[in-house]
């Protein structure tokens, strides 16, 4: 693979620690509370109601989630989600369709000011949002580098994809990485076009991909243990939790928003 | 009517739409890009409506350069890589 890698100036480091962060660990939660508490968290720190904050997210459930701007019919093959039990959400920022099964990826979403990524192009804010993730990644032996505009990705190929949203007064940027998976499943219920795939090189999908559990005997908590040392170390945060308020606002947003049809096929 | 694009080494563009009298309908523009602010999509989808089939793909990039609002970021995709879906979708 041909090693394009995205920087970012190395003098934004010292910005995290500006803030006074919050590091949220994962629990299993329904693929619609996951999206919709992106957005009350954003919307928290962004109306300075919550300090900034780290969330690691977990799924009680197979899901496909698909970016806001993709067509459900055009990414998902809908028939087989359902069959196979996956779920289908809209997730609030722009990029493409990610499959997982519970436990097999590593996810987490960073709500900041806006100020944290100023003076950044939107390139460099993705790489310099993801630094610490590469870091810990090649600290525990994966030959990882971030390569434009919002992938991770290593010499074994392509660990996962950031995404970001500027809504509500802050910055939302969440990144899906895949530590193991199921590349059978996933062929069966996505949609991947050959024009996709056009700028590639390969001729499948699934070969893109390299989960992390394809390039190290380390257990998947390995990786949660690392990357929240490392984001404590690296801005002085301290673990924290949602608070019943926001967890109460994400079950109103699911039944509202994020688990309706209208949300969901907003692009058929 | 279906076209797509990727831009190279960026995100796919989707164009779906219907043909009626020679114009095209029913527009809907989608893929794996970036765009802020997101509402922007609507002025891109609206700038095809009604665009006879023969406008070259030249004139629809312009029609949608037109139509982004200023201000508007779009990553990893283009007017003209719309426009070139459009004319995919047209062939």
């Amino acid at each position: 693979m041909s090693r394009t890698e995205q920087h970012y100036p190395r003098e934004a480091d010292a910005r995290w620690r500006d803030y006074e962060w919050e590091i949220i660990p994962t629990s299993p939660m329904h693929p619609a509370m996951n999206i919709a508490l992106d957005e009350v968290l954003t919307r928290r720190v962004g109306a300075g109601e919550r300090r900034p904050t780290l969330r690691f997210w977990g799924w009680d459930s197979p899901v496909i989630v698909i970016g806001r701007f993709q067509s459900v019919r055009n990414e998902v093959q809908i028939e087989n989600a359902a069959e196979h039990g996956v779920q289908v959400v809209r997730r609030i920022t722009g990029g493409g369709a990610m499959f997982t099964l519970p436990g097999l990826d590593i996810t987490y979403s960073i709500y900041a000011p806006p100020d944290l990524v100023k003076g950044l192009s939107f390139p460099e804010s993705y790489a310099f949002l993801d630094s610490w993730v590469v870091d810990t990644y090649r600290e525990l032996s994966i030959d990882a580098w971030y390569a434009p505009l919002n992938d991770i990705t290593s010499s074994g190929g392509k660990i996962g994809g950031a995404a970001q949203a500027r809504r509500f007064g802050a910055v939302l940027h969440h990144t899906m990485t895949s530590y193991d998976m199921d590349p059978k499943l996933m062929m069966q219920v996505l949609r991947i076009g050959m024009e996709k795939l056009s700028d590639k090189g390969l001729r499948s999908a699934d070969k893109r991909v390299g989960p992390l559990r394809q390039q190290t005997n380390l257990p998947r908590e390995a990786f949660f243990h690392a990357l929240t040392e490392r984001f404590m170390d690296l801005t002085g945060g301290e673990l924290g939790e949602i608070s019943n308020l926001e967890h109460q606002a994400a079950v109103e947003l699911v039944r509202s928003k994020f688990a309706t049809e209208e949300w969901t096929y907003l692009l058929p | 009517m279906h076209g797509e694009y990727k831009t190279p080494g960026g995100k796919l563009v989707v164009v779906d739409f219907d043909v009626h009298d020679g114009t095209i309908v029913d527009p809907m523009v989608s893929g794996d890009f970036f765009l802020y602010p997101e509402e922007s999509l609507d002025q891109i989808v609206g700038s095809l409506v009604g665009l006879s089939v023969d406008t070259s793909e030249e004139q629809i990039t312009q029609v949608v350069a037109n139509a982004v609002p200023d201000g508007t970021e779009l990553l990893g995709f283009s007017p003209e890589a719309i426009a070139i879906a459009v004319r995919r979708g047209l062939a």
